[in-house]
């Protein structure tokens, strides 16, 4: 499965830089606008190194961002599942801080964290909660009727068991979501790197924008993508793991 | 997978890889014959800054010079030179820094006229841990500058020219928020003396703080900063565009700084910038005219030759470019 997920991401990469060379070319297009092949491997070459640890810095954030996220989504969708004025608070508040852009919270959480680590982590968990909180929602206010009608006739059923009930028969839902939620992860990283940070790819990238450096940003594009592919290729394969343990078929 | 379904696959990969190469080359710009609109990119959104380019197209100045022109704003994410060469843009606005990145990579352009005789960017202090009269003085001050833009460049430049090494002063990352300045946590933040520098120092004085310009320019080091460029193609296969454009445009700038023309000067910037108080843009109106024609300076678009060497040459220090890129010869005054 993960080397399938390089390779295929591979050719997608190589279908983009052929499309630029194409562009480069045809159009007789200078360095500036489409860097050449050669620029490219010089570039490559240059920044490898220092972009592959940017990129490992990136990820370390994306992961215990994406792992908050999933906590903070689990937090809301579960009390929110209820129809109760509480429940509905809580999706009302959380639907809101999503509906804000988060360039204009920025300075807010700056203010509140720094402009390190803490606030790299919060924009970050920020963008990628929203998916998993929407998914726990319809998992969680879908109830599985035979079950729960069996367990509410014997008297037995508690919330907690109410959760893993539904969260048991959506396993493959919430496991997709989630493994599909790193790509968010990861871009809500390089988002607040953008925006908030001094470190990471995100904060790389801003400076090669800032001068107009394509090839820079194609060698960034390029392990940002071998990096998400292997990540979730690793998400996907503990998520079958779980799947199999839980259920005891793949 | 069989051979045949694999066979497939690939036929069909390549029918896609096909598809997407045509679609692109054939969105893609065709070259502009210059009839009809004329394209103006801006380098940054519409403020201060651009007041004569705005004045110059409202009050119809290209109009009267037989041009259809569509000013339009820049900013972070839109570079003016790339939609040159792209033709997307007919004439943009860049700094000399900009434009000496893209010539060093190929970029066929051509400056025709310097709209900043002083470079606006400038760095705001408090004035309560002492004046800055001298390089020395800011040992020992947290600088703000922004890693990869031209303020690092000039910092840079004007530390090394004192002999101040790294750890006699200590740099802060700047970003898109001023609260590590206002909160005092960074000495010096660096801004454009027209607009940023105007409400917030209006903003520290209501607050009873005392502020000053740190101006690289003081000190020997001359970045030109916004600057008027076409592509090498407009400026060879029709100058006469390029010559009325340029006159039309600079006629734009004379009379939006013309003191007589204040207040329809004023009322045009408070068409686009309508947050801003009235008092603040009159002020950031009568600074950008001392930037864009200072008293003693030479006539309004001049391009100062000795300016674009020294920032090559820094540019070249700094490790921006790795060669020489002879910038002298792209500079083709239209006055």
């Amino acid at each position: 499965m993960l080397p399938r997920r390089i390779y295929q991401f591979f050719l997608i990469y190589l279908l983009g830089i052929l499309v630029l060379l194409s562009l480069k070319y045809g159009l007789q297009l200078s360095d500036y606008v489409i860097p050449g092949p050669k620029t490219l491997w010089q570039t490559a070459l240059e920044v490898f190194p220092r972009y592959a640890l940017d990129v490992w810095n990136t990820l370390q954030v994306a992961l215990i961002g994406q792992v908050m996220s999933i906590v903070l989504a689990l937090a809301i969708g579960i009390p929110g599942r209820s129809t109760t004025w509480f429940g509905n608070f809580i999706k009302a508040a959380a639907y809101n801080v999503q509906a804000y852009p988060i360039v204009a919270i920025a300075p807010i959480i700056f203010i509140l964290l720094g402009d390190g680590f803490l606030s790299r982590l919060l924009i970050a968990a920020m963008i990628c909660y929203f998916p998993i909180l929407l998914t726990v929602l319809g998992v969680m206010s879908e109830p599985v009727a035979d079950v729960e009608h069996f367990y509410r006739c014997t008297g037995r059923m508690r919330w907690q068991l109410e959760v893993k009930i539904r969260a048991f028969e959506n396993l493959h839902k919430l496991t997709t979501v989630i493994a599909g939620s790193a790509t968010l992860a990861m871009a809500g990283t390089i988002v607040a790197e953008f925006i908030a940070a001094n470190a990471g790819i995100g904060y790389s990238i801003r400076i090669a924008l800032y001068q107009s450096d394509l090839a820079r940003i194609l060698v960034a594009l390029l392990l940002i993508g071998i990096c998400l592919s292997v990540y979730q290729g690793l998400l996907e394969h503990t998520g079958s793991l779980v799947k199999k343990a839980w259920t005891g078929s793949a | 997978m069989n051979g045949k379904t694999g066979k497939r696959n690939s036929l069909l990969a390549a029918a896609w890889i096909l598809i997407v190469l045509t679609l692109a080359v054939a969105g893609a710009p065709e070259g502009r014959a210059w009839a009809g609109t004329l394209n103006y990119r801006l380098k940054w959104i519409y403020n201060a800054s651009v007041i004569g380019d705005l004045y110059a197209s409202g009050k119809g100045y290209f109009r009267a010079a037989g041009l259809e022109v569509k000013v339009r704003p820049g900013g972070p994410e839109r570079d003016a030179l790339r939609e040159l060469e792209l033709g997307y843009a007919d004439f943009g606005v860049a700094s000399a820094d900009q434009v000496i990145r893209a010539v060093a990579k190929g970029a066929p352009l051509v400056v025709v006229a310097q709209l900043f005789q002083v470079n606006p960017l400038q760095w705001l202090y408090r004035t309560g841990k002492g004046m800055i009269r001298k390089l020395d003085d800011l040992k020992g001050r947290t600088i703000g500058i922004t890693y990869g833009k031209n303020d690092e460049i000039i910092m840079r430049t004007l530390l090394a020219k004192a002999g101040i090494g790294r750890g006699q002063v200590e740099f802060y990352s700047v970003r898109l928020d001023y609260t590590p300045f206002l909160r005092g946590k960074v000495d010096l933040w660096p801004v454009y003396a027209n607009t940023q520098a105007v409400f917030l120092r209006d903003k520290l004085s209501r607050a009873g703080e005392e502020t000053a310009l740190f101006v690289p320019g003081d000190f020997g080091v001359r970045f030109v900063a916004n600057s008027v460029v076409t592509s090498e193609k407009l400026f060879k296969r029709n100058p006469e565009l390029v010559k009325r454009f340029v006159g039309a445009l600079l006629a734009g700038w004379k009379a939006a700084l013309d003191v007589k023309h204040q207040k329809e000067a004023l009322a045009i910037l408070r068409q686009v910038d309508r947050d801003t108080p009235l008092r603040i843009l009159k002020t950031q109106l009568e600074i950008t005219r001392r930037l864009v024609m200072p008293r003693s300076g030479p006539p309004l678009g001049t391009i100062d030759f000795e300016g674009w060497r020294q920032t090559e040459r820094i540019m070249l220090e700094q490790g921006q470019i790795k060669a020489p890129v002879k910038i002298l010869s792209c500079l083709k005054p239209m006055l």
